[in-house]
């Protein structure tokens, strides 16, 4: 009687045992994630970035000369797209108005910049936590003006580690990205872009996240020269930057996100701060 | 109340883990995970391998905390038993263990055969007296099956699967609003499924405004003589489906049996086996996804444990629609090599046959070769993922595993070395990325 009752309760086995939650990447604000195949990722943003100081090629930072102010009010729209599981489209087109002001001189630029396209492949994940991606992108000037960039055409090999856990008992998520990119033509920069990001959910409903992220760019080129009046166009240089950025999410379409960053230390480069704003639209 | 599933959230879902383990910490009489308490003395068995698989020496470390004020004299000892209980080796140690002190004892078993063996620790010393059960394994990728299947398997499953079509399946979805949540609507549905028997089930779609939205499928398969309950949750990507197989639940039409007969129901006759039928059920029921045009066609899950893990396996062995399958601590692996190692399923053949005049355990064992796991699981050709208990008493390792390794399509199995009949979160997290990456929702 005992080994009936024994089997009556030890067989009530429930059903199914799939975590019926939605998965964490979906709510991230970070790339290097794969994304679902036929939906979008859309994410226009503006920012604002302010230099009143440089770092010259001796790394010794200074003023510019003459009360300078550089300032370049940048929006941009990123697009990601599922072409199928494993192959994603990207694009990156940005508009940009540089000014840089002297006593006595200020210097206006607007217009696009550098369209950037490219295919991103899902190479392997590590426990279906943590995601190899390899990107290629190629580097489009939209521009003649010589004042809004090299005015070169492109291309990048970047490769990144995105993935996600548990600190504190909340979700977070990290995202590493190294890209080398080579711009064509006369004393065109070869240089290696990389950025980590790491990330929290301050609450269990995906709502609401801060992230840390520090990137920066180092680039080499015969041309050496550092033009104090747009450092958007210096092409030996390198400059890493931290940055903080919140998020809160409306719903799993629509999120907005507001972020801060500043150089921290560089060469040949602008000395600054940035303010950013965002959307990220999400199509399920 | 355990009769009813609810799995409206994760939370519930912890919930019934929690319960699952307390039934196994019972159930072992003392075969738990945690360390054992008997006064302040305390032990802790450590295998040295993360799952308690070994292909070399197995090696165990066994601690003993001693913060009483006493030392303690007397015997440590381990002996090692097969899956059926026959001793394949032992050693008894004499220890002093100093009064407020730490021992640690390392055990480096001897080099064994392939497979699963139980090991218990006995402590007896002046104050305590304990038992620790674990169970381990040896390069447990080398078992094999030591019976073939039937050579009309195939066929006999092809003709089964060939009477199911020539029923007509009537279809009938009725909306069961009440039973709505914020997230889901809530359906239930009926069908015709083999010798015409009605079987019904829950369907439950996460709402959208997109009509033209299409689901992929979570198919719960139930346990034994579970009765389902529409499947909730959080998730917004999955329609989720809960069936009651005949014989349970809300398709009792024509089978009704005592519980503990249910699993030999006209076992004497291959034909006329209750799991022929209960197979086709959920066979029938990927029909019905299929019918259903806003669900996706081929992003089907099937998922259970105990009996719902061996209907995953054997679902997935006889219908190539489905194209992920999830079994939890399956029942009915390698039956024939059950008998000496588990008591129950095994038990239940025996009495049945004893209440049969005429039939022979011989003749039981051919039939079931016809239902066995282990011959489904090389027909299995979508990717597969297995949950297994070291110390399960229904399903011993060494025929999951024996499973395991008959199944040709890419496979991965989680081994929960201080568990039971049972896995838990980490399996249900894994199966849910796995699922997700698999069917492209990310």
């Amino acid at each position: 009687m005992d080994d009936m009752k024994f089997t009556r309760t030890r067989l009530k086995y429930f059903i199914a045992t799939v975590s019926l939650l939605a998965a964490m990447q979906q709510h991230v604000f970070a790339d290097g994630f794969p994304v679902r195949p036929k939906k979008f990722v859309i994410n226009p943003s503006i920012s604002y970035f302010v230099a009143t100081r440089a770092w010259d090629s001796a790394r010794v930072n200074h003023p510019f000369p003459q009360n300078g102010k550089f300032t370049a009010l940048t929006m941009t729209l990123f697009a990601e797209y599922g072409i199928s599981r494993r192959w994603y489209f990207v694009a990156t087109l940005p508009y940009t108005t540089n000014t840089f002001t002297q006593t006595g001189f200020k210097s206006v630029n607007s217009g696009l910049t550098d369209l950037e396209t490219g295919l991103r492949y899902y190479l392997a994940n590590i426990n279906y936590k943590h995601y190899i991606m390899l990107q290629g992108t190629v580097i489009t000037p939209l521009y003649t003006n010589p004042n809004l960039g090299y005015g070169l055409t492109g291309a990048e090999l970047k490769l990144s580690l995105a993935g996600s856990g548990h600190l504190f008992g909340l979700p977070s998520y990290y995202s590493l990205e190294d890209g080398v990119r080579q711009y064509f033509g006369s004393n065109g920069p070869i240089q290696d872009r990389y950025s980590g990001t790491y990330g929290i959910t301050l609450d269990k409903q995906f709502k609401n996240q801060v992230s840390l992220s520090l990137g920066g760019i180092y680039s080499v080129s015969n041309f050496k020269t550092f033009n104090n009046v747009n450092p958007t166009t210096n092409k030996d240089f390198a400059f890493n930057q931290v940055s903080l950025s919140y998020g809160h999410s409306f719903s799993r379409e629509f999120s907005v996100f507001v972020g801060a960053g500043t150089f921290i230390n560089g060469r040949n480069t602008g000395d600054g701060s940035n303010v950013s704003f965002g959307i990220v639209i999400k199509t399920f | 109340m355990f009769d009813r599933l609810k799995n409206n959230n994760s939370r519930s879902s912890f919930r019934v883990t929690g319960f699952l383990l307390m039934l196994s910490l019972l159930c072992l009489q003392k075969a738990s995970a945690q360390e054992k308490n008997n006064g302040d003395i305390s032990t802790e068995v450590v295998a040295h391998d993360k799952d308690a698989i070994f292909s070399g020496l197995p090696y165990f470390t066994f601690s003993v905390n001693n913060p009483t004020g006493k030392d303690q004299t007397g015997t440590i000892s381990y002996i090692v038993t097969t899956e059926k209980g026959e001793k394949v080796a032992d050693k008894v140690q004499t220890v002093k263990i100093s009064q407020n002190s730490n021992e640690n004892y390392d055990f480096h078993l001897p080099e064994l055969k392939t497979g699963f063996y139980k090991i218990n620790f006995m402590i007896n010393v002046s104050d305590y007296d304990d038992t620790t059960r674990r169970a381990f394994g040896i390069r447990p990728q080398e078992i094999r099956a030591t019976t073939a299947k039937p050579a009309d398997f195939d066929q006999f499953w092809q003709n089964t699967k060939a009477e199911l079509a020539k029923v007509t399946p009537n279809f009938k979805i009725t909306p069961v609003s009440k039973k709505n949540t914020d997230n889901r609507e809530v359906y239930q549905f009926q069908m015709q499924s083999l010798d015409n028997y009605t079987v019904r089930g829950y369907l439950t779609i996460p709402r959208t405004k997109n009509k033209n939205r299409k689901f992929s499928v979570l198919l719960g398969l139930p346990g034994y003589q579970v009765s389902v309950d529409p499947m909730l949750g959080l998730d917004n990507d999955l329609a989720i489906i809960t069936l009651d197989v005949r014989g349970q639940g809300n398709s009792r039409d024509g089978i009704d049996t005592r519980r503990d007969e249910y699993i030999s129901y006209r076992v004497e006759d291959k034909d006329k086996y209750v799991m022929r039928g209960v197979i086709m059920d959920c066979v029938r029921c990927i029909d019905f996804i299929y019918s259903r045009p806003n669900l996706v066609h081929d992003n089907i899950l099937v998922t259970g444990g105990s009996m719902g893990g061996y209907l995953a396996l054997a679902v997935a062995g006889v219908d190539k629609r489905v194209n992920l399958c999830s079994a939890q601590n399956p029942i009915l692996c390698d039956i024939r090599d059950l008998a000496g190692a588990t008591d129950w399923p095994y038990s239940a053949f025996k009495k049945y046959v004893a209440t049969q005049p005429g039939l022979t355990m011989d003749k039981v064992m051919s039939n079931l070769d016809y239902y066995d796991a282990k011959n489904f699981a090389p027909n299995i050709t979508c990717p597969t993922l297995i949950g297994i208990g070291l110390l399960d008493p229904f399903a011993p390792p060494t025929d999951e595993y024996e499973t395991f390794n008959e199944i040709p399509a890419k496979k991965h199995i989680m081994v929960f070395k201080n568990l039971a009949h049972e896995i838990n979160q980490k399996y249900k997290d894994y199966e849910g990325r796995w699922m997700r990456d698999t069917f492209a929702l990310f």
